[in-house]
């Protein structure tokens, strides 16, 4: 395996924990609203675009 | 010229009291960690340029492979750094405040529930344990290949009848072996979690991954997990299956739902 496959290896188990696991602060997806000063974003669907990045 | 408008990218969360970490770089390159205290709790935070970090801007540089990649690794770099001291609760990827109020803000909404989670996650940590099977050495030998120069239409309904008893074999076989090994993991974990397998492309892990299991176990037990694993990764030596351990982690996937 080169060196390069390999560290796109250990991202996928990277991004599996950060974007499966943590504390969540507000729902899904929600962004800064009017005088609502914080800033969430879910990246779960990320994982599936992990997919495409990587040639098959 | 106006300076960007800066947020606050939040990392984890740890008591004040406790050995907390210092410094160390962030997400963004050139700005460094630092801790919020707030009511007995710790933030661990960096200022991001919203021009970057924004909504918007963070929408298109998250489906930005490099990018991802640079930011993910900073996060888990920070959170691991703060573990290494402290226990903590780590926050998901991309919690950004637009100001030091609204983490101030989060923290005290929150308290009781990071601080009951800080107790229950106290001395714990996270391991990863693949099971992968190889499907052609974990089956029975395949028979011979008729060697009539023309297979009657019997004989290779028979074959297709015997290559899917064959499969479904070696699948009751994975199934079992997976939840075998679960179980024996979880007599030496406080909480457990199977994830969903990741495809071969993905993992770049050779053979069928057929646990993905996430384990919270007690730091003192380590040991424990790692002669467990080596036993019986040695039990199933020359059956096609092996074992990946990985770990420790900050407890990621063992973060409370109240907190």
């Amino acid at each position: 395996m080169s060196a390069i496959a390999e560290r796109e290896v250990a991202l996928v188990d990277l991004l599996d924990r950060l974007l499966g696991g943590g504390v969540v602060i507000a729902g899904e997806i929600t962004l800064a609203v009017a005088d609502v000063d914080l800033v969430h974003v879910s990246l779960r669907a990320l994982v599936s675009s992990v997919e495409t990045a990587r040639p098959k | 010229m106006e300076a960007e408008p800066d947020g606050l990218w939040a990392y984890c969360v740890a008591r004040d009291d406790a050995a907390l970490a210092e410094g160390g770089p962030g997400v963004h390159p050139g700005d460094e960690l630092t801790w919020l205290r707030d009511g007995g709790l710790a933030l661990l935070v960096s200022r991001v340029p919203l021009a970057e970090f924004g909504e918007e801007p963070l929408r298109r540089n998250l489906n930005d492979f490099a990018w991802l990649e640079r930011v993910a690794r900073a996060h888990e770099a920070a959170i691991a750094a703060a573990f290494q001291a402290a226990p903590v609760v780590p926050l998901r990827l991309a919690t950004i405040f637009a100001g030091e109020d609204g983490a101030r803000r989060m923290l005290e909404e929150r308290r009781e529930a990071l601080a009951g989670a800080l107790d229950l996650l106290a001395g714990r940590e996270e391991w990863s344990v693949k099971l992968l099977i190889d499907r052609e050495l974990g089956s029975a030998p395949a028979p011979e290949e008729a060697t009539a120069e023309v297979g009657s239409g019997t004989d290779y309904l028979m074959r297709r009848r015997e290559e899917r008893r064959r499969r479904a074999e070696a699948d009751d076989r994975a199934a079992g072996l997976a939840e075998d090994v679960h179980a024996h993991v979880q007599e030496v974990a406080v909480a457990a979690r199977v994830l969903p397998a990741q495809n071969r492309e993905l993992s770049g892990l050779e053979g069928d991954m057929v646990l993905n299991g996430a384990y919270l176990v007690e730091r003192d037990r380590a040991a424990d997990l790692r002669a467990l694993v080596a036993a019986l990764e040695e039990r199933e030596q020359g059956h096609g299956a092996r074992i990946a351990l990985a770990g420790p982690f900050p407890p990621y996937s063992f973060v409370p739902e109240a907190a």
